[in-house]
């Protein structure tokens, strides 16, 4: 028996790099999974059916919000499981960034986490109690413990996650209700591998292959995150083995902040 | 008005003796001690006190000298400290011992020492610690967790003593002392390393005993009457920074 039977989950971002590790874990594991992303294909080139029930959401708009709790609400009457995954980063210093990439970071990482909260919570209200809880995973990073450079807006909208985590763990444990944040390191996503590609990478002439290998070798564990260890911590999140968690920002990132500074001597 | 009286573990060099100058030019009757004898260049005013902190015995006939010389001791600062560098599965007994008896069993005999007196009649204590007791310097394993005593004895103190006794930790980067420099020069190309090393601290330099010893001088003032079981980090930026800094491969 899967370790999610008879809950339900809607994951958003659902069809991007994490997202669809998490929807495909929670279907192994049993559960009854919405994907809500921009489109089918979310950040991805292409999709193939994998059971979810795909949700149409912009996480920036309020409507949308409500539509989708709606659905869930129509079709199951309750939500067990809630997890906050969409999110973009703009590789730039603020000085760099415009008002208007500014406000997109914010309105996507912490105004759609906000969102998506706000209309789930009454859903997730009915699948707590009698001894039940209700799990909200909201995505922060260890980038909002310690910064990357060139990454400043991401930086900030990450640590506004990691409060908005605690004060929302705060309001609603009274109502049976945990809310915890993932913080992943590097992960192999379409997210990085676009990082490694792009500008900001200062990839100093290296081939991709080389600066890839020069990021695991900064870790601790000598490589970085797949989808799949960050979908296993989520799992267990989302599970009743995880009935006292609450209020926590669990870092996941092979030991990368663990560590001083990596000096080369 | 008669000068306070501070304890500085540790004065010989480096940060310590940084300490000890600072806290004389604030007006401080200064003891310091170390293992060794006097060392050169000390103001002459300073009492030096040849001890090893890891010895309880050492450590209240500093504090009994320190009486002696001036009056009662209103400030204590634990800098004395030492590294074996190290993984825990190369370390062996005797580095235990001493990483434990010098940088956590020092610091609690002095702080215990000192609190007969402070306890009852108040007083400041400032240990210092290091950013390696939160994150990890490679092969530094007891070192590092010689620190992280040392921040949870700080809130220990603060909690216990409080409010007659304030208690704080200053958590150092990489400061250049001669230990630091003997650590560059080992490197396979100690420029490079240095050059490394550098762009890695947002303000640009690495750290100086002077820095240290300027927080120390206001843990010490009546400025920070209101912060007491504080850990400060003093490392020019180095671990707000990602260890993961893709402009240096």
């Amino acid at each position: 028996m899967g370790m999610l039977e008879g809950k339900v989950a809607l994951v958003t971002g659902g069809r991007g790099g994490i997202g669809r590790a998490i929807v495909s874990r929670f279907l192994r594991e049993g559960a009854v999974v919405y994907a809500a992303d921009l489109t089918q294909r979310g950040s991805l080139d292409t999709h193939d059916d994998d059971g979810s029930r795909f949700v149409k959401l912009d996480v920036t708009q309020e409507a949308g919000a409500k539509a989708a709790m709606e659905q869930v609400a129509a079709d199951e009457g309750k939500l067990d499981i809630l997890v906050n995954a969409a999110g973009i980063e703009i590789e730039k210093t603020i000085e760099d960034t415009s008002l208007e990439e500014w406000n997109r970071s914010f309105a996507v990482n912490v105004t759609g986490t906000f969102l998506t909260s706000k209309y789930a919570l009454a859903l997730m209200r009915r699948a707590a109690g009698g001894g039940n809880t209700a799990s909200l995973i909201n995505f922060g990073s260890y980038d909002g413990f310690i910064a990357d450079p060139g990454l400043a807006a991401y930086c900030a909208t990450k640590g506004a996650v990691h409060a908005l985590t605690r004060a929302m763990a705060c309001d609603h444990g009274p109502e049976g209700i945990r809310v915890n944040a993932i913080c992943p390191g590097y992960v192999d996503t379409p997210m990085l591998q676009s990082f490694f590609t792009g500008e900001g990478s200062g990839g100093g002439g290296k081939t991709i292959d080389q600066l890839q290998q020069a990021v695991r070798d900064v870790h601790p564990m000598r490589s970085y995150g797949t989808a799949e260890d960050i979908a296993n911590l989520v799992n267990w999140l989302a599970s009743d083995e995880a009935r006292y968690a609450s209020g926590q920002l669990w870092v996941l990132d092979g030991g990368l902040s663990a560590q001083v500074q990596q000096m080369k001597l | 008005m008669d000068r306070p009286v501070a304890i500085v573990t540790g004065g010989s060099r480096g940060i310590g003796r940084a300490i000890v100058d600072r806290l004389m030019s604030d007006g401080y009757n200064v003891v310091t001690c170390g293992r060794g004898a006097r060392p050169k260049g000390l103001d002459l005013r300073v009492v030096w006190v040849q001890a090893d902190v890891s010895l309880t015995g050492d450590a209240a006939r500093l504090i009994s000298q320190a009486n002696r010389a001036f009056g009662r001791v209103s400030l204590l600062v634990n800098n004395a400290g030492v590294q074996v560098e190290k993984t825990v599965a190369d370390s062996d007994d005797d580095d235990w011992d001493l990483v434990m008896n010098v940088n956590c069993k020092g610091v609690f005999n002095m702080c215990r020492a000192a609190l007969v007196d402070m306890a009852e009649h108040g007083g400041n204590i400032i240990n210092i610690g290091s950013i390696s007791g939160m994150v990890s310097d490679p092969s530094m394993a007891l070192y590092n967790a010689s620190k992280a005593f040392v921040h949870g004895l700080t809130r220990s103190i603060a909690v216990d003593h409080g409010p007659k006794v304030r208690c704080n930790a200053i958590r150092p980067g990489w400061i250049m002392t001669e230990m630091a420099e003997d650590g560059f020069a080992l490197a396979n190309d100690p420029k490079r390393a240095m050059e490394d090393a550098l762009v890695r601290h947002p303000v640009g330099r690495f750290g100086e005993p002077a820095d240290i010893a300027n927080t120390v001088s206001w843990l010490a003032s009546d400025q920070s009457a209101y912060v007491t079981g504080a850990c400060f980090t003093v490392d020019g930026g180095m671990t707000a920074a990602s260890p993961l800094n893709p402009g240096l491969f």
